[in-house]
């Protein structure tokens, strides 16, 4: 949710200042598309689909997750000239980091945990197994790579929690930059 | 009023042209954050 609202926000920026401008807006002109289909539409089918979740042993999700990530980690690299992409591509890295060394799946804590979900509903969550969609419940001692976790949370009054790592802050900040950054001779260029 | 025609045509492709490779250029960005992105709210429970 927090990773589409900066890819919107981003979008709602570009836009406006192309329209202040008086120019065309101009999205970047990425290459190797169908990599992030041919990465993503496996990991959609075994992650977002409830009954294909829980037919796909944990063992395989985390292996498909792995490889899905190294597709989109490549995508983002064939297209690292692009403002923000570089960014982008060290959250991406971040995140591939921790949840390759953690058995393919993000590492979170119980405390963490603990905000997102009823305390009755987390005791029945032994350490160790898979919590929502790509976590995984670890003890902090326990995570490689513990300041990579989805470790931080926005403050207890807001209405809306949701735990996120360093690598989903960079996701954000990089997919915000690409969509809202123009390029100077965008007057020159077809545009939307 | 042919000339109108084809222009008429030929603007209406370009603009679902133009307005195809947006859809799939955002289509691909929210697939790109969303496949390498991790963060939880809870939502989905465990499994």
């Amino acid at each position: 949710m927090i990773l589409l609202a900066a890819l919107v926000l981003g979008l709602a920026v570009g836009l406006g200042m192309a329209r202040l401008r008086g120019q065309p807006y101009q999205l970047p002109d990425l290459r190797h598309l169908w990599l992030v289909f041919l990465a993503f539409l496996p990991q959609f089918a075994i992650f977002y689909i409830p009954a294909l979740r829980e037919q796909v042993p944990d063992l395989w999700a985390g292996i498909f997750l792995t490889a899905s990530q190294a597709l989109l980690l490549g995508f983002a690299w064939l297209n690292r000239k692009h403002p923000g992409m570089l960014v982008l591509l060290v959250g991406a890295a971040f995140n591939f980091l921790v949840m390759t060394a953690n058995g393919g799946f993000m590492p979170i804590n119980p405390q963490t945990a603990s905000r997102l979900v009823p305390q009755e509903i987390l005791e029945g969550i032994p350490v160790g197994s898979r919590f929502g969609l790509k976590d995984i419940l670890l003890k902090p001692q326990d995570t490689r790579f513990e300041i990579l976790a989805d470790r931080f949370l926005p403050p207890e009054w807001s209405a809306y929690q949701v735990a996120f790592s360093l690598g989903d802050v960079f996701l954000a900040v990089g997919v915000f930059w690409l969509l809202a950054s123009q390029p100077q001779n965008a007057l020159n260029q077809k545009g939307f | 009023m042919k000339n109108k025609l084809n222009s008429l045509v030929l603007s209406v492709s370009k603009i679902n042209r133009e307005h195809i490779q947006v859809f799939f250029i955002v289509l691909s960005l929210a697939m790109l954050v969303l496949g390498v992105g991790a963060p939880e709210d809870g939502g989905y429970g465990s499994r």
